[in-house]
């Protein structure tokens, strides 16, 4: 069962071809009818994302037929494939399970770890298994490739670390305050990446909040859109003193929350601490805050360091996820490769039982006067000669496949038995 | 017998120990698996260790101050299981099994001092075992307290590490260390009471100065002013950290005190 993927991704081929290659639904299942229908390919799903355009198949010629494939595809998008020749990436066989496997981990992702990789590999399976293109082999395949998937999840850290400057505040106050839940939050500013960040507080609970601007109509849009409180500018430090978290983005030419403001609001808050998101350039908020106990900030700059610290983190962590994945493909290779062998082995029976039962038929029909006795014995020494006859070419595929080498097998005993088209 | 099973204690105390800071380290399930496995064998045996002693003995194996100690390190273990348990906390291993191990070590190595024929009365025994249970709630308010220092350092000065995403929020460790403050302490005290009711009653006196006595009495002002802060002066954080950590030093020192200094604690 000659399996490949083909294609092209972020990782060798510019946006601008990708853009062009990439498929839409209809488009795909038109594609997967020529290729499959056509008979290029036995199985094939096409895999189309903003990051990767590939196809993975079976073909009964390997080698030609992912070419062809691929340049099919090229011809239905109007692309040149000459231009995508030089791009183009071929894994067959076992480079093609780790393939799936990496792309369906997201180990092979721009962003190592990202999350909506899965989603799109399902999706495109789906599809193709609504154009009848997916057979055993791909599905078997994919499947695995999706328990992979849940596996590295799970088992590494890859996908667990903020990789954005707003998720890595949330993932802070996270680590600041226990639960997120019932925590006051004010808005300084009405910036685009400070609403972002205080939608993601609003997911995790937090609640009431509070927005301050200069602008009266806009800090009443937003606190509409955050369903918040709109706080007029000059009240802003008996908001600050009621508050867990302030999120600053103003256009302020000067640090408007200043070490003082915080140090007289500080002395009334008992043990909750104030953490401080500082997302204006120049900054919000006054560093002298640092110094004030249970009081936290952080600004873009020290975001943007939490935000490597996690990126190194993933990278380390997809080590691990890569070991894992070098040790399901050893796993799938092998139980590939029963599968491949079993048909042969199940028909090779069939054909020597059909044999046999006919020979005796042939003899007894000459035996009009044998004793039950005699029929069993015929059919007992019959059973055992092909049994006997089976036991070393059976064992030798099993052993083949467990050390996948059993194509040149497999074609031998068709040929050696007359077993036909294998399937 | 007893010796064998303590020592077997002893060495998955230590392994326990070192699974559980390579799991803190390196963060694989296995090893944490693995840690929790030889916490849960050294606690089997220490369990049977401590349970043939007392046959041995005839009665709780309170009578000296290493077999004292070997029971708050079997308190000590049991309850960072259920909390470790409980609290899905997978580090704290890291941070207490390094404090059972150091007590172990040191109660194995003391000289068998037997306490005072004199204190054998059943008043001393409720007076040794509330201050057992007092000092096991101190390793683990302790251990949450470096647990803390450690996040808190990290979150403060922006760099977060390795332990960063491993340790739980400031304000859970914040609450850790002030709900085994006001578990431990009343047990301390009562304790404490307890032993000088008896002292009076035995030697006249309360203050008749036996060092183990005197640093429990230290421990027991630092963890007082500790509580009083917190309670009433809003003490959190950082300093509350400091001082239980200050608190628990006391308490090393007045264990050691009681394992090597001649003291009436140890006649």
């Amino acid at each position: 069962m000659p399996l490949f993927a083909a294609g092209i991704s972020h990782k060798n081929a510019p946006l601008a071809l990708r853009e062009q290659l990439a498929a839409d639904e209809d488009k795909v299942r038109e594609i997967l009818r020529d290729l499959v229908g056509g008979g290029m390919l036995r199985e094939a799903v096409i895999l189309s994302t903003c990051n990767r355009v590939e196809v993975y198949g079976v073909a009964d010629v390997p080698g030609e037929a992912r070419a062809i494939a691929f340049r099919h595809l090229c011809r239905q998008r109007g692309v040149q494939s000459a231009s995508v020749e030089g791009l183009l990436y071929t894994h067959a066989e076992e480079e093609a399970i780790r393939h799936a496997f990496r792309v369906a981990a997201s180990l092979d992702s721009m962003m190592i770890g990202e999350p909506q990789i899965l989603g799109q590999v399902k999706d495109a399976f789906a599809l193709a298994q609504g154009c009848e293109a997916v057979g055993p082999a791909l599905h078997t395949l994919f499947t695995q490739a999706f328990a992979v998937a849940k596996r590295v999840r799970t088992e590494t850290e890859i996908a667990r670390h903020a990789v954005s400057v707003s998720f890595a505040a949330v993932e802070l106050a996270k680590k600041i305050f226990a639960k997120l839940a019932g925590r006051a939050v004010l808005l300084l500013g009405a910036g685009k990446m400070s609403e972002l960040a205080a939608k993601h507080l609003v997911e995790q609970g937090a609640f009431p909040i509070y927005v301050v601007n200069r602008t009266w109509a806009r800090a009443q849009e937003l606190a509409r859109a955050l369903s918040g409180t709109a706080v007029p500018f000059e009240e802003m430090g008996t908001a600050l003193a009621a508050v867990d978290i302030v999120i600053t983005s103003t256009g302020a030419p000067a640090a408007i929350v200043t070490r003082d403001m915080v140090a007289r609001v500080v002395r009334g808050r008992g043990t909750r601490p104030l953490f401080f998101i500082d997302i204006a350039v120049p900054r919000d908020v006054e560093p002298g805050v640092d110094a004030l106990p249970g009081v936290y900030r952080y600004d873009i700059d020290d975001l943007q360091q939490v935000v490597d610290a996690n990126i190194r983190e993933r990278l380390r962590e997809a080590q691990r996820a890569e070991a894992l994945v070098e040790r399901e493909v050893a796993k799938f290779r092998a139980r590939l490769g029963d599968v491949e062998v079993i048909p042969t082995i199940v028909s090779l029976r069939e054909r020597l039982e059909e044999i046999r039962a006919g020979e005796v038929r042939k003899t007894l029909a000459r035996l009009p006067d044998a004793s039950p006795e005699t029929r069993d014995a015929l059919e007992a020494l019959s059973a055992g000669i092909v049994n006997k006859i089976l036991h070393a070419p059976i064992t030798k595929l099993r052993e083949s496949s467990r050390a996948g080498a059993h194509r040149s097998w497999l074609a031998l005993v068709h040929e050696l038995f007359g077993l036909g088209r294998r399937s | 017998m007893h010796p064998h099973l303590q020592n077997i204690a002893i060495i998955a105390y230590v392994c326990a120990m070192g699974l559980a800071l390579a799991h803190l380290v390196q963060r694989q399930a296995l090893v944490h698996r693995l840690a929790l496995l030889a916490t849960l064998v050294g606690w089997i045996a220490h369990t049977l260790a401590l349970v043939v002693l007392a046959i041995e003995i005839g009665g709780p194996p309170l009578g000296t101050l290493p077999h004292a100690v070997s029971v708050v390190v079997w308190v000590v273990v049991l309850l960072e299981m259920l909390v470790e348990r409980q609290s899905g906390v997978t580090v704290l291993g890291a941070f207490v099994m390094p404090v059972v191990v150091v007590l172990s070590l040191r109660s194995s190595v003391a000289r068998p001092v037997t306490l005072a024929p004199v204190l054998g009365n059943a008043w001393i025994w409720i007076h040794i075992a509330l201050a057992l249970v007092g000092i096991a709630a101190f390793v683990l308010n302790f251990a949450g307290a470096i647990m803390y220092l450690l996040q808190e350092r990290q979150i403060r000065h922006k760099r977060p590490g390795r332990f960063y995403h491993r340790l739980p929020p400031l304000q859970t460790l914040d609450r850790w260390t002030y709900r085994t403050l006001a578990l431990g302490f009343p047990f301390l005290t009562t304790g404490l009471i307890l032993g000088a009711v008896w002292a009076r009653t035995a030697w006249g006196s309360v203050f008749a100065f036996d060092p183990l006595a005197f640093f429990s009495l230290v421990a027991w002002v630092i963890y007082a002013g500790t509580l009083a802060g917190r309670a009433a002066g809003g003490w959190h954080g950082r300093r509350a950290a400091y001082f239980a950590i200050i608190g628990f030093a006391a308490l090393v020192v007045t264990l050691g005190a009681g394992l090597f200094l001649p003291g009436r604690h140890g006649a």
